[in-house]
């Protein structure tokens, strides 16, 4: 018999909740009776879902035969059909990707917001804060009572809360950065000794430390200080290298680049993968996940790649109850031991011809 | 240079573009093998490139180009009678500095031939192929007069203190490029300075109904866009990235797209890609339309012959697909809907394509899409060097008008 929504929440509920006290999670065979669990329920409750299902030759008739089966959404489909296994309207949460407002915007529904909270509480516990101290929460990323859609901002917003000392602050409002207003709150930190953990986008870490460098000040943050860079470069060029980043940033706030985790989560799922706390020194930054987030590396035919091949990431996330469980994202990288990692469109064949792509459309419009 | 007349000048450019249209000139040879090296194209890519290239590069249309903006040859060397107008003297400005991108094949050698026919002297910041230097070697063996006013250099990123120098001293600059480049290039030029700037663009096509009344109009319609898709891997800003069909003709739009897919597979032979897999952002695209297929929106056809792409009726309120060696179509009821779907994405368009005879209609909207080139389905890879580019003269950028009273 199939199971029900409750038993699935139930069941990833417990497999979190292991995992956050100390134990292992999931194993492969829990994960791959879970995802195909998953799958099954989804065909049924997710029309679109179970249409493209279809067409990749998959039903509830004509399951996968592993998790590594399972058909996987672009990310783009988010914007092309609502990705439900309930009715949207009683959605606990409600996430929109980044676009311009010319550009349709995807949507992620939720239907129970504990999925998402106790997927990232436990990964944030154990992948930036595993001693729960109470840090001062400074952030470059939109206020989520200023941006109730934006993922990221009730990701940070909720670990704000459950991590933090009660004073977070926010010093980012669209594009624009309150800088003033970040300098006096570390000054009040630094004072009172208090810890602190700055999130922010790339792109506001690097306006941040431009206006930094051009008002010459540096700060020496509290012992304990980490800072968490998340969002990437939205699919852009990345525009400075990550260790000249990180160097900068270790100069400008005074936070080793040991204690600088770099997230990596997308509105599409609802589960995070940091860096690996043993690669924070090395050049390498391994991306690592709770057990309940996996990626295949695949190539441009859908092939599962080899460790070290260099392919687009298909990601099963078993908290997407919900929505769909596997997404297939154009974020490339390739498996190594301990995780993924991450490859920017630095290491690609270089552009040719003067043909405009799309990062060119986007550049012309700013 | 300014002891040659313009005469000479066009003689000696014509004769040494001429040496490059053998393909067994040896110096071509090389810098054929180079520029595969460089770019990744296949060769009968970068043969067709520098057949075209050179095969453009004449003494009738050197001068037919030239008379045409400046009114005769003459104009460059001395004062020339204009009816009901002063005399005109054109004289070459006396630097001009070409930056080639580092992304193309031979761009920097038309301009480059028309600032020397203007007497300039010109710096080129060749690429690694060194096809550039290549050619000018065979324009100092014509002539070495040509070899000393023109200087080919290599610069490590614009902030080579030799490209400061060049930058900040050039009475014109025509640089290729995507748009940080152009940014970063236009801050660092003079103030009074030329700056004529090739971005990168993309190009479309429009099928008319009546294009395609009988099956022969309609085999070679699909040809002709196929060749424009395909060349260069699509990757050119005379690349055909989107064809609207007009409904209501003798061929539904979502029956000729496969008539379309049929002409990809069969020119992917001729022109292939290095690649048996799609590039990154094709394949993204692929999936996405794949998706909106099994939804019941668009269509897609995969190439059977090779990584290409054809995307059909895609939904509007997204941009066109710009991967490589991806075709978008679009079924539109006139040339307002094509004109529409071009404003709506602020597509910066290098070329609109026609098939069969101008339309009244089609032709406006092609003028109304800021197209600086209206062209012929099937040669929009081949542009001819009489006409203009990107919307500006060939020779003009490059010379100063002096006007004399009588």
């Amino acid at each position: 018999m199939a199971a029900s929504a409750l038993e699935l929440d139930d069941a990833f509920l417990a497999m979190a909740a292991d995992w956050r006290g100390g134990g292992g999670g999931c194993d492969e065979a829990a994960f791959d009776a879970h995802a195909r669990a998953l799958f099954a329920y989804q065909v049924r409750h997710n029309e679109p879902y179970a249409r493209y299902a279809a067409a990749c030759g998959f039903s509830a008739a004509k399951p996968p035969r592993s998790w590594r089966e399972i058909p996987a959404v672009p990310a783009s489909a988010f914007k092309d059909a609502t990705l439900a296994t309930f009715d949207v309207a009683r959605a606990e949460l409600e996430f929109h990707t980044s676009g311009t407002t010319d550009v349709v915007a995807g949507k992620h529904f939720v239907e129970r917001a504990a999925l998402y909270d106790v997927s990232l509480a436990a990964g944030f516990d154990r992948f930036v804060v595993p001693e729960r101290t109470g840090l001062r929460f400074l952030n470059f990323v939109p206020s989520p009572r200023r941006q109730p859609h934006s993922s990221l901002g009730y990701m940070v917003g909720y670990v704000s809360v459950l991590c933090g000392d009660g004073r977070a602050g926010y010093f980012a409002d669209g594009a624009a950065l309150d800088v003033a207003g970040f300098t006096s709150a570390l000054d009040d930190a630094i004072d009172a000794a208090q810890a602190v953990c700055v999130v922010g986008t790339a792109f506001a870490l690097l306006a941040l430390l431009a206006a930094l460098e051009t008002a010459k000040r540096c700060f020496a943050a509290p012992a304990g200080s980490r800072l968490m860079e998340t969002g990437g470069f939205k699919g852009r060029t990345r525009v400075v290298p990550r260790d000249e980043l990180y160097r900068r940033l270790e100069s400008a706030l005074g936070i080793p680049q040991a204690s600088i985790v770099a997230e990596y989560g997308m509105t599409e799922l609802l589960s995070q993968y940091y860096d690996l706390p043993e690669s924070r020194s090395s050049t390498l930054r391994i991306k690592t996940a709770p057990p309940w987030l996996r990626t295949l590396v695949v190539d441009s035919a859908g092939a599962v790649l080899a460790a070290g091949e260099i392919g687009f990431l298909r990601h099963v996330d078993l908290a997407n109850r919900s929505s769909v469980v596997a997404v297939l994202t154009e974020d490339r990288g390739y498996a190594t031991q301990g995780g993924i990692v991450l490859v920017g469109r630095e290491l690609d064949a270089p552009p040719r011809g003067c043909s405009l792509d799309a990062e060119d459309l986007l550049a012309l419009r700013d | 240079m300014t002891e040659l007349g313009a005469a000479q000048i066009v003689e000696a450019i014509a004769d040494a573009a001429g040496r490059w249209r053998e393909a067994d000139f040896p110096a071509r040879v090389r810098a054929t093998r180079a520029v595969m090296e460089r770019s990744g194209y296949t060769e009968p890519v970068v043969a067709y490139a520098l057949d075209r290239l050179f095969g453009a590069i004449t003494k009738t249309a050197l001068c037919a180009t030239i008379v045409g903006e400046l009114g005769s040859l003459e104009a460059l060397d001395g004062f020339v009678a204009r009816p009901g107008r002063p005399d005109a003297r054109y004289a070459g400005l006396e630097l001009v500095t070409i930056i080639s991108s580092d992304t193309t094949i031979g761009v920097a050698i038309p301009p480059l031939v028309f600032a020397a026919c203007a007497k300039s002297n010109v710096v080129v910041k060749d690429r690694s192929d060194d096809l550039v230097a290549a050619f000018v070697e065979t324009l100092a063996a014509e002539r070495p007069e040509l070899g000393a006013a023109i200087s080919v250099e290599r610069w490590q990123g614009h902030d080579d203190p030799r490209a400061a120098e060049r930058l900040a001293s050039s009475d014109a600059v025509v640089v290729f490029g995507g748009p940080a480049a152009l940014r970063a290039i236009r801050k660092r030029c003079r103030a009074d300075a030329r700056f004529v700037a090739f971005g990168h663009r993309t190009s479309v096509g429009y099928i008319a109904r009546e294009s395609l009344n009988d099956a022969g109009a309609r085999r070679a319609c699909a040809a002709a866009a196929a060749r424009d898709v395909l060349l260069y891997d699509g990757e050119g800003c005379l690349s055909l990235h989107v064809l609207f069909l007009e409904r209501g003709g003798p061929s539904e739009p979502s029956t000729y797209s496969r008539s379309l897919i049929d002409a990809l597979d069969a020119e992917a032979l001729s022109f292939p890609s290095a690649s048996e897999q799609p590039a990154p952002a094709t394949a993204a695209v692929r999936d996405a339309a794949r998706f909106r297929q099994a939804q019941g929106i668009g269509d897609l056809y995969p190439g059977f012959t090779g990584p290409h792409l054809l995307v059909f009726d895609q939904p509007r309120e997204l941009p066109p697909p710009l991967s490589p060696r991806t075709l978008a179509v679009y079924e539109v009821d006139g040339p307002a809907d094509a004109l529409a779907f071009v404003r709506r994405h602020a597509l910066p368009l290098e070329a609109f394509a026609l098939c069969g005879a101008d339309r009244p209609d089609v032709l406006a909207a092609a003028v109304a899409s800021g197209a600086t080139r209206i062209a012929r389905l099937g040669t929009l890879q081949a542009p001819v060097l009489t006409g203009e580019h990107g919307g500006v003269g060939r020779i003009l950028p490059f010379v100063r008008a002096i006007s004399k009273d009588r």
